[in-house]
């Protein structure tokens, strides 16, 4: 950053060790990343076996899932976010501390993967709350996990701590679950609705169509 | 007449065999008495080091092309489309010329667009079951994460083609079941087929 690379390299030569004030703290915050520990459905259980001894998740830093969003950095929403447990959700990432993340695992929690076109399900959990890194998979396997870890690590030290702070912070309004589903449907300030955004713009069949 | 135990007993010689499989001397032991065995409960150095899934684990669908991006096996009938569980896959087609004929490109009718959603994607294997031209099949490769769900993880048609090559790669028996029931196929509609060669460009 500050300190020239190839210096930098030539002083460690010298045992000298030059850092700045970002690099450390970034360092230090990539590789101490607390999950929250919840799981929604059976993406947990692949967040389970990473966190056990054949992927250890230990190695990245990031093995203390926290009981207590309090604790915790990161938000790994695993699972299917149902819509009467989305208001919990936004309440736990509320709650955490800052700076915070969100990875968001799996196909239920991107888009709503095979419920997508239920009537119960959350169509995305970025629909309340900044998503960082999406998973897809159904499950992802623990190394997809990890490589999203990875991938989250990575965006971490690649911004300066004071940004990181001003940007992953904040509260998110907290829908309301009511009779005809969630309240509001979406926030307007983290998402918009795509209209049809895998079809053709413009269809050359309506001059056939017309004779 | 069956013995009662046998079975725990079994189940019990899996554990152990797990269990020194865990261990370098435990390996060398049981290299020594002639059992086979794999790395056991090591952990995976994940970014240095990669599981060797077996074959048949799957991740997301690909599209199938025989030796250029252009001979894809795709003739967009659509059924994947229609029979897809989650509904992540989009298809427009077949291509048509300015009169409504369908485009053909080798010999076969070819989809405009084919876009799959990986996000939305549950690995059913459904798509690759139904499909009569075995142009789709499952691919094997996982590490997708990334910040951009509708930029990344939507994959167009681009992004799916994969060679035939690819496939007999990652998956050899299958790779061989799929070809020798294409050949059966090619066999059966060969023979009428060429009698019916020189009728068709003269109505053409």
């Amino acid at each position: 950053m500050a300190v020239d690379q190839g210096l930098q390299s030539e002083l460690q030569k010298q045992g000298v060790y030059l850092t700045t004030w970002d690099q450390l703290a970034n360092w230090g915050r990539s590789n101490s990343i607390w999950p929250l520990q919840f799981g929604l459905a059976c993406c947990a259980i692949e967040m389970i076996a990473t966190a056990a001894s054949r992927y250890d998740i230990a190695r990245f830093g990031s093995e203390l899932f926290r009981a207590s969003p309090r604790q915790a950095d990161l938000m790994i929403v695993a699972g299917t976010v149902t819509k009467k447990m989305a208001p919990q959700v936004v309440r736990l990432y509320n709650q955490m501390a800052e700076p915070k993340y969100v990875i968001s695992m799996g196909a239920c929690a991107t888009s709503g993967g095979p419920f997508h076109t239920g009537y119960n399900v959350l169509k995305g959990i970025d629909r309340y709350i900044p998503v960082d890194v999406y998973i897809p998979g159904c499950p992802p396997t623990p190394q997809a996990l990890l490589e999203g870890l990875m991938k989250l690590q990575e965006r971490i030290r690649s911004r300066p701590f004071g940004a990181a702070m001003d940007e992953k912070r904040g509260e998110y309004p907290v829908p309301e679950f009511g009779k005809a589903g969630l309240e509001p449907r979406y926030n307007p300030d983290m998402f918009q609705p795509r209209k049809g955004w895998w079809e053709e713009p413009a269809k050359p069949a309506t001059p056939s169509s017309t004779p | 007449m069956t013995i009662l135990g046998v079975g725990v007993l079994k189940g019990l010689g899996v554990t152990l065999k797990t269990f020194l499989e865990t261990y370098p001397w435990g390996r060398v032991l049981l290299r020594a008495v002639g059992i086979p065995s794999a790395n056991g409960l090591v952990t995976i150095q994940y970014p240095d080091e990669r599981q060797q899934h077996s074959e048949r684990f799957r991740y997301f669908p690909f599209l199938v092309y025989d030796k250029t991006p252009d001979d894809l096996r795709c003739v967009s009938c659509k059924i994947c489309e229609q029979e897809c569980p989650p509904a992540c896959i989009h298809i427009v087609g077949p291509a048509k010329d300015e009169q409504g004929r369908p485009l053909k490109a080798h010999g076969r009718t070819y989809p405009v667009k084919f876009d799959i959603d990986m996000a939305i994607c549950m690995s059913c294997r459904i798509c690759v079951d139904v499909c009569p031209f075995d142009a789709i099949e499952m691919d094997n490769q996982y590490e997708f994460a990334s910040p951009d769900r509708f930029g990344r993880l939507v994959f167009d048609k681009q992004q799916l083609l994969k060679s035939a090559e690819y496939f007999k790669q990652i998956k050899p028996s299958e790779a061989a079941e799929v070809d020798a029931r294409l050949a059966a196929k090619q066999a059966k509609t060969a023979p009428p087929a060429k009698p019916a060669v020189p009728p068709n460009p003269s109505s053409a």
